[in-house]
């Protein structure tokens, strides 16, 4: 069974429109940054936020009024990737949710443990937004879709398996459409851990470490439509960073492309994923494929990374539709996989 | 919506399985506390609960794991990862041949204690060389991941977090898998630890209770927490039968709903667990007549019983022996899914009921057939195993005993 893209929305640190965000990704333009302070006595993090006006309408919603950020950017995606699919979820017959993310809702976890370490007690009104799957349950409540709702979790990693769920689900007939949404919110705390972890930057374009950013990204997949989502990798995992390159290697290989892609995008985000990649494809399909690199403008918004590099593909074959578009995902800590989409 | 024609045609065998919970380390551990009703639930030693309003929990003792830490790399592992390295290990040295394609696993809190760790140590200002290790493990995927390389089991896996219906999930969605034909064996639970944040956060919102937990008791006063590790085996039957596998039971039927009333609260009429329990019914093609035993969801809060209760009496009636086994142990989360999935099979190969204790008188809002306080015999072959979360995530699946089909 064929599986198509038909519609696609994201919700970036350079704005949300697809054309609008595509064209700065190819200009390598970099999305302004945020100082995030610490605690006194910690260095300050910069990160890559969404610019809050982008989620305004979604945030008037009485069921959103008081969720995380993470929430908001996964609702507006997801209602933008609805729209441009051209599907009114009240009448969209089985359709089904896949929310995927890294970190979950960190800032309301911080707020809330900070309030139990220094009060004893935490808010209620704080505690059911911490929970992975409150932004999958706020999509679900906006479309009013009583059936499948799944969040996954995992590396970045995570949002390809959520693409590959989504095409098992149309395969098994459990849906008739897929909504697949990866989201990710940045934090201070967020950006020290990664920090302390050697994996996170201090800068957009620097290659010794990510620059964490907000952010979200969803597609609908159907049964029709014009963008094939022709072959997905369920993932391959790594136990280590150093076996990563070969993980990503054996993903490729489920791929089984008959010919080389046309080209790339990249989940190279600063850290050990670049080499490892690179290697890989190299390995795989030769040296010369074009690459691109949205992580260099949009920074990395984990669980929304694999997703975001999917429009990317969807949106070069919009400018050029010739060949197969290959989207390799090296998550930080447990599985790679691979995509193509023609 | 009407509940799903089944979508495939495998059937879909249950060839092992690994338990650890505060009921016992392993499956014939477990069986003895499910045929004793032993309470396991006890003071909270893992944090301090001095300020808060419930003060005990199911537990699983450190001498039942601490056994796990023999290598070097297990010193640093969660307790978490302890866990499912106890449960996966059962399960290979009951199939030693089982090769899963796929890692199916449900979760909610993941390795939230090193969180934790990671933030007490910023408030306390010093460097720690441990807190790069902290955010390693902090992950969801990383018990799963430490479990897979002790099995040696290098296949993809997904983490499904869909809150308290996490480990049901992952095992439906684990037969869905091999019964529409995608795979032929997956290895399938779930896993949670007890944490501060956590327990915190039931505490916040007074759903956990300062008393004994009573599931559908009418002096119900809301639940307690609990810990552990469930895994199954998932194999198409006649791949499993041809290597000359042991069949221990069958997956035959999932239904999942999602209830969209509130985020934490389902909606009174019960229209999620409802549709969750139809819809698995519809897809194992049985009559709700058919179900010997109902492993209930039970948190013993107000609003999960009150919803759940009516749902499965309107279903059923009070024909069905019901009984909710997280009375004996807390609610174990993510990881209770899996755990009542393993009870399941254990209620049908032990002909064994298992009590819902501390119950002393059924909530007037409806009839229901309470396997109260002690354990009841039957013959059963059909058990209908429930969980619902936040977000209202409802999940039901249908297990039964390797002769029904």
């Amino acid at each position: 069974m064929d599986v198509f893209i038909t519609g696609t929305g994201w919700i970036t640190a350079l704005g949300a429109g697809l054309a609008e965000v595509w064209d700065a990704v190819l200009c390598g333009t970099a999305a302004p940054v945020r100082e995030l302070a610490g605690p006194p006595g910690h260095r300050a993090h910069f990160a890559a936020p969404v610019p809050a006006n982008l989620v305004d309408s979604v945030a008037r919603n009485p069921r959103l009024r008081r969720s995380s950020n993470i929430s908001l950017f996964a609702a507006a995606a997801g209602l933008a990737a609805l729209t441009d699919a051209g599907v009114d979820p009240a009448s969209a017959g089985k359709c089904a949710i896949i929310f995927a993310t890294c970190d979950g809702g960190v800032i309301y976890t911080r707020k809330f443990y900070d309030q139990v370490v220094r009060d004893g007690a935490g808010s209620p009104l704080l505690f059911p937004e911490t929970v992975y799957n409150a932004p999958g349950s706020h999509v679900a409540a906006l479309l009013g879709l009583d059936g499948i709702t799944y969040t996954l979790v995992g590396d970045a990693s995570a949002g390809l398996a959520a693409v590959e769920l989504g095409v098992q689900l149309l395969a098994s007939g459990q849906a008739d459409q897929c909504l697949v949404v990866g989201a990710e919110e940045a934090d201070w705390i967020l950006c020290e851990a990664y920090r302390q972890w050697r994996l996170s930057g201090s800068g957009v374009g620097s290659n010794r470490g990510a620059l964490i950013a907000d952010g979200a990204a969803a597609i609908v997949l159907s049964r029709e439509g014009r963008y094939r989502l022709q072959s997905v990798s369920c993932g391959v995992p790594f136990f280590r960073q150093s076996e990563a390159a070969a993980s990503l290697e054996a993903a490729l290989g489920q791929l089984r492309l008959p010919v080389a892609p046309a080209r790339v995008i990249s989940s190279a985000n600063g850290t050990f994923v670049d080499r490892a990649e690179q290697s890989a494809i190299e390995a795989a399909y030769g040296p010369g494929i074009p690459v691109i690199y949205p992580k260099i403008s949009l920074g990395d918004p984990f669980g929304a990374g694999a997703l975001m590099q999917i429009i990317c593909a969807v949106q070069s074959l919009r400018q050029d539709p010739e060949g197969s578009v290959l989207v390799p995902v090296i998550g930080l800590n447990h599985q790679a996989a691979a995509a193509v989409v023609s | 919506m009407t509940s799903p024609e089944p979508t495939g045609s495998a059937s879909v065998a249950i060839v092992a399985a690994g338990i650890i919970s505060p009921l016992g380390r392993g499956l014939e551990a477990t069986a003895r506390a499910l045929r004793a009703g032993s309470d396991c639930v006890t003071q909270v030693t893992a944090f301090d609960v001095s300020s808060a309003r419930c003060h005990t929990a199911g537990q699983i003792p450190d001498e039942w794991i601490e056994d796990l830490r023999a290598s070097r790399a297990s010193r640093r592992f969660h307790r978490a990862s302890l866990m499912m390295i106890a449960a996966i290990r059962e399960l290979r040295a009951l199939d030693p041949g089982f090769a899963p394609r796929q890692v199916v696993i449900g979760a909610t809190g993941g390795g939230m204690t090193f969180g934790e760790a990671f933030f007490r140590s910023l408030g306390a200002g010093a460097q720690d060389r441990r807190r790069a290790g902290w955010l390693a493990n902090y992950n969801p995927q990383k018990p799963v991941l430490d479990a897979q390389e002790d099995a040696g089991f290098r296949v993809p896996s997904i983490i499904i977090a869909n809150a308290c219906a996490s480990g049901t999930n992952a095992i439906g969605h684990a037969f869905e898998l091999i019964r529409c034909g995608r795979h032929d064996a997956i290895l399938c639970g779930g896993y949670d630890a007890l944490s501060e944040m956590v327990f915190r956060g039931f505490d916040s919102l007074q759903a956990s209770t300062p008393e004994k937990i009573r599931p559908f008791d009418a002096a119900r006063t809301g639940l307690v927490l609990g810990e552990g590790a469930a895994l199954l085996a998932l194999e198409n039957r006649e791949h499993a039968l041809a290597r000359g596998a042991r069949i221990l039971g069958l997956v035959t039927g999932y239904g999942i709903s999602t209830d969209t009333h509130h985020i934490t609260q389902p909606h009174p009429s019960g229209i999620g667990p409802r549709l969750a329990m139809e819809r698995a019914l519809g897809s194992a093609g049985c009559a709700a007549e058919s179900v010997d035993y109902i492993n209930a969801h039970g948190t013993a809060t107000t609003f999960n019983d009150a919803t759940e209760g009516l749902a499965i009496a309107q279903l059923f009636g009070n024909r069905v022996p019901v009984s909710s086994t997280k009375s004996m142990m807390g609610h174990a989360l993510g990881g209770a899914g899996a755990i009542e999935a393993v009870i399941s099979l254990l209620a049908i190969r032990e002909g064994l009921l298992p009590p819902n204790i501390n119950f002393s008188a059924c909530d007037p809002a409806w009839d229901l057939r309470i396997v109260a306080n002690r354990p009841g015999v039957a013959t059963v072959r059909r058990v209908l195993s429930n969980s619902f979360g936040f977000g209202g995530t409802n999940a039901s699946l249908v297990i039964e005993s390797a002769g029904s089909n």
